[in-house]
């Protein structure tokens, strides 16, 4: 048994080749997408000066980009939660959505109550929208052994209608000709940490899980269970580890995570739910969560780098001729090679068949 | 542990950059498009079109800017344009009317426009369309060619239709135009009212407008976004007529699209860009862009123009005159509330 989690996480030095793998699907990304760059007629190397420059050139840029990755930290960590478990949960954008929405409708519907109890019960809200939206796959999961990919997948398409249908009916701003919630009201926005950047006490929540997760994985019975099933489930079941029940625990939280992604995002940015209201962070968030290796301080640094390329993908326009693909085609090729390190996951899952 | 040291590294070594920012004599433009992005063949093409033509005849510099985020990122994008010494900023994005007035407060030189809205402050400019004006037409049209039997596809009974996206003013300001329109061509025609209460659900569309069909309706005004394409995909399959709206729709199903009512917001976006240029910016305003400053209009009507009678299209022409001289006043629900014949 010691044996098992020792070697399951143990070696608390990061070596040079840890370090070089975790780097190489970037420097792989830059270099396909600066001959994209070159065969476009721009220079590479200016671009990605100008990346540099809008994404941490100065205190207000890097707020930004710690903005823009604040949800990116919470979609990366709810599949992480579950890839831990064994679980291949790609449902977190459906989470974001239920969630986001449950949140803007407790900010703009419960509107007499103070911030101090508002703000908790609109992210408790946008918590428990995303942990009941997990509940169904959990359960197929756990005891039918149905596949995850897709029950947690088609959950985002009826998601994205659920929500949309409800901004457009009942839950439209009266008078909008657009889809979206009316506003919350104030005591329902999460505080600014940098006014007037939108970065936000969201951050601070997402920073607190990302420790807990860390400490869970090291210290807990739990974590060490969880890394077991993830593992080896026919060894974990020999062990006397209940994994059926593990799995559906596993899949709620990460629905809890992902609903409060979508609820920050609610709460601390957008300020209401709108059509729009996710560009795909549970999407990005498979690629947060594989790029980092499902290590906290992985998730931290690839929700970094998603956001930087968001922001200054966004601002980089304002001072080139540099089209929005092109920084779509860096941020896919990123994913691409992140996903690369997938083999090895998927190994892990049949290897416990 | 290594990690950290040259993430830390590489962010202490970016924040000694510090920021660039250029100078010019005359500020250049900024245009923010909303989502969807450029190559939707629609509003923002249609804006960005003006958007270049303004730049090219002022002479000015200007760069669009498109994002995936452009709605969770509305203040950051907005801060950044101003921050960077642009001029103008010319928002395209429905939602940013909130982040707008929290941002334009903070940059008192710098100006800013915001499209369907109005938002106040004195730098900036709110543009409005009198979508009433080309719906009355819109509804003009619809009433004489119902009631003309001779007309492919035209049944015995004066009896048109709507469809909205969803019960509020900014919608029912087209379908009150149409409705006037329609009854001042004649009033003996009916008009059917329905709202889908979804702006992207075609086959609500195509069910809804066949309900309509089916009670003797011939054409029917779409005010619905892409749940419009159901209505006139429902017209080309019953051989009878729908009208498009915001941009001209008349080539996605040519023959069964009488008209479109367009919204030129690339006249819209042309018109405030010169008018920054010339030092004539109605900050504090909103600027309404009707028949007259060719802000609505029905479309060519490529498709549909040889199968309408010469004497419908020139009373057509006569209602259009009636509201440029001023002698027809379209009723517009956001300003005056709902009129009689709207309930």
């Amino acid at each position: 048994m010691s044996a098992v989690a020792s070697s399951a996480r143990a070696t608390p030095a990061i070596g040079w080749r840890d370090v070089a793998l975790a780097v190489a699907p970037l420097v792989l990304a830059l270099v396909v997408a600066a001959i994209v760059l070159a065969v476009a007629g721009h220079n590479p190397l200016e671009v990605y000066w100008l990346l540099l420059k809008e994404s941490f050139g100065g205190v207000k840029r890097i707020a930004a980009t710690v903005s823009a990755s604040t949800p990116l930290i919470l979609t990366g960590l709810a599949t992480a939660v579950a890839f831990r478990s064994g679980v291949f949960n790609v449902g977190v954008e459906g989470c974001v959505l239920v969630g986001g929405l449950a949140a803007a409708f407790v900010g703009f519907t419960y509107v007499g109550l103070p911030a101090t109890l508002l703000l908790p019960l609109a992210l408790g809200a946008a918590a428990l929208a995303g942990t009941l939206w997990m509940l169904v796959p959990a359960v197929l999961k756990a005891r039918l052994d149905v596949d995850e990919v897709v029950t947690t997948l088609m959950l985002n398409f009826i998601a994205v209608s659920l929500t949309a249908w409800l901004v457009n009916g009942p839950l439209l701003a009266p008078g909008s000709a657009n889809s979206a919630t009316p506003m919350v009201v104030e005591a329902a926005r999460l505080p600014r940490l940098m006014p007037p950047s939108t970065l936000n006490a969201g951050f601070l929540i997402a920073i607190a899980l990302l420790g807990l997760y860390w400490l869970w994985g090291r210290g807990t019975a739990l974590g060490l269970e969880t890394r077991l099933a993830g593992l080896n489930p026919r060894f974990a079941i020999a062990s006397g580890i209940n994994v059926p029940m593990l799995i559906i625990k596993m899949m709620l939280l990460s629905g809890a995570i992902g609903g409060l992604a979508g609820g920050i995002q609610a709460l601390g940015t957008v300020n209401r739910f709108v059509v729009g209201f996710s560009p795909g962070y549970g999407f990005t968030g498979i690629a947060v969560a594989l790029l980092g290796r499902g290590s906290a301080i992985g998730i931290l640094l690839a929700a970094l780098l998603f956001g930087a390329l968001a922001t200054s993908g966004a601002t980089i326009q304002l001072f080139s001729d540099v089209p929005i693909e092109i920084v779509n085609i860096l941020q896919g090729t990123v994913m691409i090679f992140a996903v690369a390190r997938f083999g090895w996951l998927l190994k892990n899952r049949q290897g416990g068949k | 542990m290594k990690t950290t040291s040259m993430a830390l590294a590489t962010m202490v070594l970016a924040s000694a950059l510090g920021t660039a920012s250029g100078h010019a004599e005359d500020k250049p433009v900024a245009l923010i498009v909303s989502q969807g992005g450029l190559g939707d063949q629609s509003y923002n093409d249609l804006a960005h079109s003006g958007f270049l033509r303004a730049l090219k005849e002022t002479g000015l510099e200007g760069r669009a800017v498109e994002s995936k985020e452009v709605v969770s990122q509305a203040t950051e994008i907005l801060r950044r344009a101003s921050d960077a010494d642009f001029g103008l900023i010319v928002d395209l994005e429905y939602a940013h009317g909130e982040p707008m007035l929290e941002v334009a407060k903070d940059y008192p030189d710098t100006k800013y426009v915001i499209l369907n809205q109005v938002r106040e402050g004195a730098n900036i400019a709110s543009v409005l369309f009198q979508e009433q004006e080309g719906s009355y037409l819109a509804g003009t049209l619809a009433a004489l060619v119902t009631t003309d039997t001779s007309i492919k596809g035209i049944n015995d009974k004066p009896v048109i239709g709507v469809i909205g996206g969803t019960k509020s003013a900014g919608i029912d300001k087209f379908i009150s135009g149409y409705v006037e329109g329609a009854k001042a061509a004649n009033p003996n025609v009916v008009v059917k009212i329905a709202y889908s209460n979804n702006f992207g659900d075609p086959a609500i569309g195509l069910q809804m407008a066949k309900a309509m069909i089916e009670e003797g309706a011939d054409v029917i005004y779409h005010v619905a976004g892409g749940t419009g394409m159901g209505v006139i995909q429902a017209a080309k399959e019953a051989g009878v007529y729908a009208i498009g709206v915001d941009i001209d729709q008349d080539g996605i199903a040519p023959g069964n699209v009488l008209t479109s009512m367009v919204k030129h917001s690339d006249n819209a976006v042309e018109t405030v860009v010169k008018d920054y240029a010339a030092d004539k910016f109605p900050g504090g305003k909103t600027i309404t862009l009707g028949l007259k400053e060719n802000g609505v209009g029905l479309s060519d009507m490529k498709f549909t123009k040889q199968l309408i009678p010469a004497s419908i299209l020139e009373k057509v022409e006569a209602a259009k005159q009636g509201i440029l001289s001023g002698q027809i006043k379209v009723w517009n629900v956001v300003d005056q509330g709902y009129p009689d014949f709207l309930k």
